[in-house]
């Protein structure tokens, strides 16, 4: 299961995706093999949870 | 005596390097050198060995002292069958391997008529006995190679080597992602099974990767053991590359990196090697406050990163105020200016302190 980022100041879209397993910071890098997964997973018709107030 | 002239008398192939394999000897394990109840893919203990596993068995995996005696080597990657599975289903597999970079691979010219063949090397004792295979797996054109071998003698270290020839089809991508498999099978179902032994370069055909491949899972009492894994260009095997632990650690690095000192696993609760961020004694906040840490060594991608308090919280940091007061806990989200060389971390807001303070560890592997 992913999360979104909540984005912080200077920010205006986010550039990372949280894995909830562990708390990762999967950044969006297509060398990146944990980001490759989670295209799979939304390839899959799955959708990450919103970004909560505080993460 | 001009350097020209020394002989290489008593060294079978003197060229530096020409081990492909990273950490063969399994002398690095930064994430752990014992991790349990495995039953998923994943990078566990000794560095950049990845164990493959789709419901075939539970497994321990370990950093061991067992070792052929009177080699050189110190390590070695233990396997141990804790629950077995004795009736593999159609998909299942389990497979220990090491994924190389294209960019690390040009000079073997594959996909050319001067294509090197490459010959494997290594020690291996295992409980079951009976036919292994090796492949080289060729992930950017979809080709494959399989090579059997034999364990013979149960729980005995036996020596093994293996060549494979040249492949004069597919070039290997020059660039940072996987382009070669490295790929030890421990199990397979009959989906990699059930087609003839593809000894020879071609597209791959899953049916002929693992033809006669021994079960490895199918009793508790099985052990595999590894160590002394070399990959190298020509038809014989050299004597094994031993490297300086900080030469083998600093290559490890590019695909994994820590804060914690070297034997304390992620997650631990302790302090000691964190990153303190720089702040302005006096100037507290409760609002953002940033911490930034250049990895030792230039990952192979953005890495994948998990941050951690004093006490292990993992997504989260400590607040600071050194001398003063700490406070875990806290939120923290990464910057997005993070990079393969640098590693910047937010604690938009927490208790009122003057610096963040963190472990971490960053991942990009293949």
């Amino acid at each position: 299961m992913y999360k979104q980022t909540k984005l912080i100041f200077g920010q205006t879209e986010p550039s990372f995706i949280i894995r909830t397993i562990d708390n990762a910071f999967i950044p969006f890098d297509p060398a990146n093999t944990d980001y490759q997964e989670y295209l799979k997973w939304l390839e899959e018709g799955n959708t990450p949870l919103p970004a909560e107030e505080n993460n | 005596m001009p350097i020209s002239q020394v002989p290489f008398a008593g060294i079978s192939n003197p060229v530096n390097f020409r081990n492909i394999v990273i950490n063969g000897d399994m002398s690095i394990a930064q994430r752990s050198t014992s991790v349990a109840s495995i039953t998923t893919t994943g990078y566990y203990t000794v560095d950049r060995f990845k164990l493959a596993l789709n419901t075939l068995g539970t497994w321990t995996m370990s950093q061991s002292t067992d070792v052929p005696s009177g080699y050189g080597f110190a390590s070695s990657l233990k396997l141990d069958c804790t629950t077995a599975d004795a009736s593999p289903s159609a998909g299942d597999y389990m497979i220990l391997q090491q994924l190389f970079e294209g960019q690390n691979l040009q000079y073997l010219k594959k996909g050319t008529a001067n294509a090197l063949p490459l010959t494997a090397s290594f020690w291996v004792k295992s409980t079951k006995t009976g036919t292994f295979i090796l492949e080289l797996y060729d992930q950017d054109n979809t080709r494959q190679i399989s090579k059997s071998y034999t364990v013979s003698v149960s729980n005995t270290w036996e020596f093994k080597t293996v060549t494979f020839a040249g492949d004069t089809t597919g070039a290997f991508d020059n660039d940072n992602a996987t382009s070669l498999q490295f790929n030890f099978w421990l199990g397979a179902g009959s989906n990699f099974t059930s087609g003839t032994l593809n000894t020879s370069w071609a597209s791959a055909v899953s049916a002929n990767e693992a033809v006669g491949q021994v079960n490895i899972a199918d009793n508790t009492a099985n052990d595999f053991l590894i160590t002394g894994v070399q990959l190298e260009a020509g038809e014989q095997a050299s004597g094994f590359e031993f490297m300086p632990f900080d030469i083998d650690l600093g290559r490890c690095l590019r695909y994994f990196e820590k804060s914690y000192e070297y034997a304390t696993v992620a997650g631990t609760a302790t302090g000691v090697g964190a990153i303190l961020s720089d702040g302005s004694v006096g100037a507290l906040t409760t609002n953002y406050i940033m911490g930034s840490y250049p990895y030792k060594i230039e990952k192979r991608a953005n890495p994948t990163v998990v941050v951690f308090d004093s006490v292990g919280t993992s997504g989260k940091c400590s607040r600071e105020y050194v001398g003063v007061s700490s406070s875990n806990n806290q939120d923290a989200t990464l910057w997005s200016n993070n990079t393969s060389k640098r590693l910047t971390l937010f604690s938009p807001s927490g208790d009122n302190r003057t610096n963040i303070l963190f472990q971490f560890t960053a991942t990009a592997e293949l």
